[in-house]
């Protein structure tokens, strides 16, 4: 990094300068947030009236409570939960298991193998033979739809594969003599070494799992919907939140609340956990640079 | 330990090839790949061969692969269809508008973080600005509808009551379609993209920046003069590989800002494949449009490769 020992007038108004630009760039990123959890605790009269901007108006926990009375939602909740955790264990099995051997360069058809995962990064099945191959391999209308396809993302897939490349083969080659097969050093010597890689693949995979509703919308049905197609379908109008006879003047103000309630708490986990997750987020970027 | 080895010895004798030994040496690691690679033959190279489809005719119950042979019957019907190439060029502006206003934007923002005098403000920022990359598509959308809302949208009071302005429908106004595409990108991944600008200014000598001082440099100069020179190499790379991706736009934003009255700037190739596969069942004629993008994409992201492996020495994969 630059050391900046300039101490001149322009150099002082240029630091002012940039200082308010990434001021600006802080409030542009908190900003739509905190809009959000003011419509959220905001009472319906006061947003019809315009008058909630940054603030929370006639502070009121209704919407979160009446979210919290839907049947659709909570089930939504519960199968985002469960695409998540099932999702990202399997995924982090399955890139392990192919990212180990992969990273051995003197193994028989390790040029193949890794041929055959850069190739499918360059050209793929594309929708609908994707769609169609799931529906007839009887997939569509299981919770599996939505899990087993995204497996592997061949993304984290190589930054597990320049990660386990780098770590010191001494180890594991005193292992081998001493008779530990590679079913053992993986587990033992491995895995332990690589925590803070498997961490951030982990978190990629997780964020992609809970944010996933594309393939919700086109595999699944009604009942098995993660959160985010929820939301979407609520925003879309084409899902009525709870109890469409009870249509009263302010139903449409109060949509809003409700719907910046299920904005925020569809996005809390990801927020609350930021703070402590983010170097994880980040290291993926440096830990394996995309090379193969 | 020694009577393991001699036996290992004694099995390697009796296995003659090479490649028996090898096998033998390293099962378990073959092993482990045999349910990824399994993984990658049924959901990624399967649907691959799926791509036939485009060229076959497909009926209901009798495989994915469909029936019989009608050639190019399928391209020769998209490249008469309107709809395509309105999706096409749609595809394409939308891309091209995308690559001008939001690629800069990571360079000049890496370069101010890397300006600023403050150590704990600048990790502040930074861990900020990554946050929205992983906020999911639908709930940008949605916060974006509701900041947009004619009704009761931020933006709205703000035209209407301090511009006097009527209040605008900007998600359904085509004529809006576009920048907001752009912008909320923007929103999303300037920070993330930022962090690659950043690793590659962290990487720039520092004696440069000090000898730049000496001659009399002031600090735009030496962003101009030193900053920028070092990172142009990730610049090239990042833009070639930007522009290699021309056709694979964010399908899953556009599909959620899609709606009837913007569908004329909006209606991009993956949407219509989309609709015109899965929501009317044209499985073929969508395959054959989904292939057609598909392989226009594979020649420019292999070319783009190849560009910047050449011109750095570097390529992505």
């Amino acid at each position: 990094m630059a050391k900046v020992k300039d101490t001149s007038i322009s150099s002082r108004i240029f630091d002012v300068m940039i200082w308010l630009v990434m001021a600006f760039m802080l409030i542009i990123c908190v900003v739509p947030f905190v809009y959000m959890i003011a419509l959220s605790l905001s009472s319906a009269k006061a947003i019809i009236n315009g008058k909630v901007s940054f603030w929370p108006v006639e502070l009121n926990l209704e919407a979160y409570s009446k979210i919290f009375t839907y049947p659709n939602f909570f089930r939504a909740y519960g199968n985002t939960i469960f695409y998540t955790v099932v999702g990202t264990a399997i995924a982090l099995v399955m890139t392990i298991l192919f990212a180990y051997p992969l990273s051995k360069s003197y193994l028989k058809g390790h040029g193949f193998f890794t041929k055959v995962v850069i190739f499918s990064m360059y050209f793929s099945g594309g929708l609908i033979p994707n769609y169609l191959l799931i529906s007839s391999i009887g997939l569509t209308g299981t919770r599996w739809a939505i899990i087993l396809p995204f497996a592997i993302s061949q993304f984290n897939l190589i930054i597990l594969i320049n990660f386990f490349k780098a770590l010191p083969t001494e180890i594991e080659e005193a292992a081998l003599i001493d008779g530990i097969g590679y079913f053992g050093i993986l587990p033992r010597i491995i895995l332990p070494l690589s925590t803070a890689a498997i961490a951030t693949i982990g978190l990629y995979y997780a964020v992609f799992f809970w944010n996933d509703w594309f393939n919700g919308l086109i595999y699944l049905n009604t009942p098995q919907y993660p959160v985010m197609l929820f939301l979407r379908n609520i925003v879309n109008g084409t899902m009525v939140v709870g109890n469409a006879s009870s249509a009263s003047a302010d139903t449409a103000m109060l949509g809003i609340s409700t719907k910046s309630a299920v904005i925020i708490t569809s996005t809390l986990p990801i927020i609350i956990l930021y703070p402590f997750l983010q170097k994880y987020f980040v290291k993926g970027l440096t830990v394996g640079s995309v090379k193969g | 330990m020694i009577f393991k080895e001699k036996r290992n010895e004694t099995l390697q004798i009796r296995l003659r090839s090479p490649l028996q030994r090898h096998l033998f040496r390293y099962w378990q690691l073959y092993l482990m790949m045999i349910l990824p690679f399994f993984y990658f033959i049924l959901f990624k190279y399967i649907p691959m061969f799926g791509n036939i489809l485009a060229f076959r005719r497909y009926r209901p119950g009798l495989g994915p692969f469909g029936t019989e042979w009608v050639g190019l019957r399928y391209f020769k019907m998209f490249f008469k269809d309107p709809a395509f190439w309105r999706a096409f060029r749609n595809t394409l502006t939308l891309s091209v508008l995308n690559i001008v206003f939001t690629f800069p934007l990571p360079i000049i923002f890496a370069i101010m973080l890397n300006e600023l005098r403050s150590r704990n403000f600048k990790k502040i920022v930074q861990t900020i600005s990554y946050m929205p990359r992983f906020i999911s598509t639908v709930v940008v959308i949605a916060i974006l509808s509701e900041i947009l809302s004619p009704s009761s949208g931020l933006l709205n009071r703000f035209l209407v009551d301090v511009m006097h302005k009527t209040p605008t429908y900007f998600m359904n106004d085509p004529q809006y379609f576009r920048p907001i595409y752009i912008f909320s990108g923007a929103w999303q991944f300037t920070g993330w993209t930022a962090i690659i600008y950043l690793a590659s200014i962290t990487g720039i000598n520092s004696e440069l920046y000090e000898a730049a001082e000496i001659d009399g440099a002031n600090r735009f100069q030496q962003i101009w003069n030193v900053t920028l020179p070092s990172i142009l190499p990730t610049i090239m790379v990042m833009l070639i590989l930007e522009v290699g991706r021309l056709l694979s736009l964010g399908f899953e934003k556009v599909l959620l800002m899609y709606t009837p009255a913007n569908s004329e700037v909006s209606d991009i190739i993956d949407t219509l494949v989309y609709r015109t596969g899965l929501a009317n069942q044209n499985y073929s004629y969508a395959t054959a449009i989904g292939l057609f993008s598909g392989i226009i994409g594979l020649i420019l992201v292999s070319s783009a490769n190849r560009i910047s492996r050449s011109l750095t020495g570097d390529g992505i994969y």
